[in-house]
């Protein structure tokens, strides 16, 4: 299989329907123009991508130890000798593909610590209902052709997914009689996301501050047939529209919500299940980025636990507390970040550091290590997951700016610990 | 070269005729040789009481992909419980019912398998598959893609597409996922569900398409025979669980008309509605349909009691059983117009008379149908019980005063509605052999696995003799991939990993132009972007590419 490619004038490539890995939403009609080691993403991407995949024609930063620039082989070496020294680290970050995180967490069970994804803390708000009680999902191609009614919960997802609508919920579906309708309770579409919607029925429901909890659950009543006390705002045209619609999906970007969040979740999981004794119905828990349902799936599988999962005498054990980014970074004497979508900056910690990173990360103080290593998708192919769970995205590689993947550097420190 | 010479044990291997036969076992390079192939030192295993046999095959094991996630997210209890520590070959993972990559082929190993198949590849979910397929050691692995309810295939038959694009979609639907087999979940009944109906029996038409299960089964029946599918078409039929669900087993039966069907975990298709209760087995008399229908093969999915998980495509049943959860919790998902999932925790208890019945209707199976190259020893795992309660299996089809102890157990009502006690069959070791090896690979049309013939794969095990048929067959004194070690006393000493197996039939090339158009507007991305790749499978290396009819 090849992918579509056309030579530029400047010497350059084009190539056509490239998969962007970042938000989780999974486009892959984008164009990526690459001349040498510069790119410029065209078509197809939206301003983040662009600004994501964008590379100027210089060379990639050199490894660094200690602030020095050194070889590749004596960072690596450096990065072994530190963790041979390590009594807690913190494995953070785990921005990479599945191939990145697999080599993290063979690593980590190697030398003991903590492994988390820098963007657990939505996704946790999730897990607090689907691991608890469970729920109905869907994905994007049933949305795409069963939803006729999508009502956003909270925040607009547009903010974290910025394609969300125009490529989920577009103009046409195989199943949609008329036109598909929008509701968002307690947010508002971002201007991004009114564009994506322009022609289409719009309802918005403003909830007031920290009330978000209280208008679900009285949805939760209403759909249920019981009559809730009556409150602001009325809420009984939505659970009246939900009821007739054939196949209404309730959707949230679960880092969006409030510290109440997980509350909101589980209350808007409700709905959906008391939809579903009469009719379909079904949620779609947005969360995802940087490959972080990748993660979420490899650690599953690899340890049995859904990330924030510690290692102890090469035994594998869960606390979504004790082994967040959060809590690791201020017990750690090492951490160790890793970072290959974007320049993302490490937590603040007093611990050592070791960022194996995209090569335009600024630091707030200097590693002991610094590696910086290449973009799946960009420098290298790799596996990354899309944010509805379900299917799995091949990125590719398309130049060679001379950067290693996290794969290749986390085995070889592994490789060369004493 | 390396060789290795298993010496002074009994080889049963029924797929050449040899019942305990005292003859060495020669592997060079990885498969087997003349026992006169090697002169001189080589690496010798004595096998000395053993009996040896090829590796084991289970042709239905629920191994990797986005439902066997859900259930060890919904199985924190048993994750927690039990833990495996990381080790020169094992993983750092853990669980039973709901066991990590690493560590399933760990078990998997120790008892003597060494290829094991995943019955339910979504296509939307391929990748999830392979990537965690690859991490699982020591075993042969390969998926059956569920076809069946996906949208695109509704759609050509309700538009009366012709057998040869019918064939031409599933040929492309192969090679793009990388599978070997095709699994058909509940024919139409999954993707009914999204349209809100809520029970499919074989001749009810779905609401959308107008088109039957029955009209699903044959029209993929016929394009598996047209391709040259080693495997036949392997169902999961309407109605599963439901009482009275025997009739509908027998007429799908029929429904095949002499051609090669594979029904699979038939034992949850095997019920009646006789008795006060209205629930009854149905075992015997699907048995004797497949007595008499040499087309028919079928697997057990034996239910074993305790605390499990059941995963399935199949929505509908999954949400009609869904109260039952145990714990009480369950997801379900719709996925991709293609199919859905619906994993549900679950405690089979020997004191509850449907459990108890469900047990008993297993094994009225496994004893009544009478060729054992026509079934096949399976939980279904986990949604039976796990794969590890095998060698308790295997006693209690071998050893009948073992199963009338067991049976006594039972709730008094379930005794009273099973004819267990009648049947007198005890399973021979031979007969172990056939159900567990050989039958699987002539099932699934490997030559060159589940014997132990010259130029089989050197996968081989030796079994310490043992009249504790549990004891003997949970943990194999030597276990060999390859020709390599890798399990000696029970224990793992190597850590090594199988390959991929998967078809690739031909189809005529106008069909990637509809294949573009339909992703684009109907599943949101594009045809070429769904395709998986080859450098996807084990990095590129280690698939095994099986020749079809239509070759490509």
């Amino acid at each position: 299989m090849t992918e579509p490619r056309v030579s530029g004038a400047s010497g350059g490539a084009t190539h056509k329907d490239v998969v962007c890995p970042f938000c989780g939403l999974g486009c892959d009609d984008v164009t990526l123009k690459v001349d040498g080691t510069a790119v410029e993403a065209g078509e197809g991407a939206c301003g983040r991508a662009a600004a994501l995949f964008r590379r100027g024609p210089e060379a990639a930063p050199s490894p660094r130890v200690n602030g020095r620039e050194a070889s590749l082989d004596a960072a690596i070496a450096a990065a072994a000798e530190l963790l041979a020294g390590a009594r807690s680290p913190a494995y953070a970050g785990l921005a990479a593909d599945v191939d990145g995180v697999r080599a993290v967490l063979k690593l980590a069970a190697a030398t003991g610590g903590s492994v988390d994804h820098y963007a657990t803390p939505g996704m946790y708000r999730n897990l607090a209902t689907s691991q608890r009680k469970g729920w109905i999902a869907t994905t994007f191609a049933e949305v795409r052709n069963h939803c006729d009614l999508f009502v956003v919960i909270g925040p607009d997802p547009a903010k974290a997914f910025h394609q969300l609508y125009a490529r989920v919920t577009p103009k046409t579906g195989r199943f949609l009689d008329g036109a598909r309708k929008f509701v968002f309770l307690g947010g508002a579409p971002s201007d991004e996301a009114k564009a994506q919607l322009e022609g289409s029925a719009v309802e918005t429901i403003a909830v007031s501050d920290g009330a978000l909890v209280e208008a679900v659950s009285r949805l939760q009543a209403l759909v249920s047939g019981a009559t809730p006390p009556a409150g602001e705002p009325d809420l009984a045209p939505l659970a009246e529209a939900l009821k007739a619609a054939k196949y209404p999906v309730l959707a949230w970007s679960a880092s969006s919500l409030d510290e109440d969040g997980d509350i909101v979740i589980e209350r808007a999981v409700a709905v959906v299940d008391v939809l579903n004794r009469e009719g379909r119905a079904a949620c779609l828990p947005l969360s995802g980025k940087d490959n972080l349902t990748g993660a979420y799936h490899a650690s599953l599988w690899t340890t049995g636990f859904p990330l924030r999962v510690g290692f102890r005498g090469g035994v594998s054990e869960h606390d979504q507390l004790a082994y967040s980014t959060e809590t690791a970074a201020k017990d750690a004497d090492i951490l160790v970040w890793t970072s290959a979508f974007r320049p993302e900056k490490p937590p603040a910690s007093d611990a050592q550091l070791i960022a194996i990173a995209h090569p335009a990360t600024e630091f707030e103080r200097e590693p002991d290590v610094f590696i910086p290593v290449g973009q799946p998708g960009l420098d290298h192919a790799g596996l990354v997951f899309r944010a509805d769970s379900t299917v799995g995205l091949w990125a590719k590689g398309y130049r060679d700016a001379g950067l290693k993947s996290v794969a290749d550097i986390v085995k070889r420190i592994a490789e060369a610990r004493p | 070269m390396s060789a290795v010479r298993i010496t002074n044990g009994k080889v049963l291997d029924p797929a050449n005729g040899e019942a305990g036969v005292a003859r060495d076992v020669v592997i060079v390079d990885g498969r087997v040789a003349s026992a006169d192939a090697v002169t001189g030192a080589v690496e010798t295993i004595d096998a000395k009481g053993g009996i040896v046999m090829a590796g084991g095959i289970d042709i239905h094991s629920h191994i990797a992909g986005g439902k066997s996630n859900i259930a060890r997210l919904l199985m924190s209890e048993e994750q927690r419980a039990i833990r495996e520590p990381d080790g020169p070959f094992c993983g750092c993972g853990g669980g039973l019912s709901t066991m990590t990559a690493h560590a399933t082929g760990c078990r998997y190993a120790e008892m003597g398998y060494t290829a094991v198949f995943e019955p339910a590849m979504v296509a939307a979910n391929a990748r999830h598959m392979h990537a965690e397929m690859a991490d699982i050691p020591f075993l042969d692995t390969g998926g059956y893609l569920v076809l069946g309810n996906d949208d695109h295939l509704l759609d050509l038959m309700q538009a009366g597409a012709s057998q040869a694009q019918v064939n031409d979609y599933v040929a492309w639907m192969l090679n793009a996922t990388k599978t070997m087999a095709i699994k058909i979940v509940n024919p139409g009944g999954i993707n009914a569900f999204k349209f809100n109906q809520r029970k499919m029996d074989l001749d009810e038409t779905n609401p959308r398409y107008g088109v039957t299960p029955r009209k699903i089964l044959t029209s993929l029946i016929k394009a598996v025979t047209e391709l040259g599918l080693a495997h036949p078409i392997h169902l999961h039929g309407c109605n599963l669980g439901v009482p009275g669900n025997d009739a509908t087993t027998l007429a799908t039966i029929a429904a095949a008309e002499g051609l090669p069907l594979h029904l699979t975990h038939v034992q949850f298709h095997s019920y009646g509605t006789e008795g006060d209760k209205k629930f009854s087995s149905g075992a015997a008399a699907i048995a004797e349909a497949v007595n008499k229908n040499p087309n028919i093969s079928i697997d057990v999915g034996q239910v074993m009691f305790g605390q499990t998980v059941t995963a399935s495509a199949d929505l509908m049943s999954q949400y009609r059983n869904s109260p039952f959860a145990s714990p009480k919790r369950w997801i379900g998902m719709d996925m991709e117009m293609d199919a859905a999932c619906g994993i549900v925790p679950f405690e089979y208890k020997e004191k509850s008379f449907v459990n108890a019945l469900q047990w008993a209707i297993g094994l009225e199976l496994f004893l009544l149908v009478e060729d054992p190259w026509r079934i096949f020893l399976t939980t279904d795992h986990p949604n039976g019980g796990p794969f590890t309660t095998y060698p308790h299996l295997i006693k209690l089809l071998m050893d009948r005063s073992f199963r009338e102890e067991q049976f006594a157990k039972l709730a008094k009502s379930a005794r009273k509605h099973s004819n267990l006690l009648e049947i007198k069959r005890e399973y021979t070791l031979e007969e172990i052999a056939i159900v567990t090896r050989a039958a699987p690979a002539k099932i699934l049309g490997f030559t060159d696995r589940g014997h132990l013939g010259a130029g089989a794969i050197g996968d081989a095990v030796v079994y310490r003799e043992d009249a504790d048929r549990e004891a003997m067959f949970s943990r194999a004194a030597y276990v060999l991939k390859d020709g390599k070690v890798i399990v000696r006393e029970g224990e793992i000493v190597d850590l090594v990993y199988g390959r991929t197996h998967q078809v690739t039939p031909d189809y005529d090339k106008s069909i990637e132009a509809k294949m573009d158009r339909w992703f684009d507007e109907t599943i949101g991305y594009k045809a070429s972007t769904f395709k998986v790749s080859d450098d996807e499978i084990r990095g590129g290396q280690g698939s095994v590419k099986h020749a079809t009819a239509r070759a490509s």
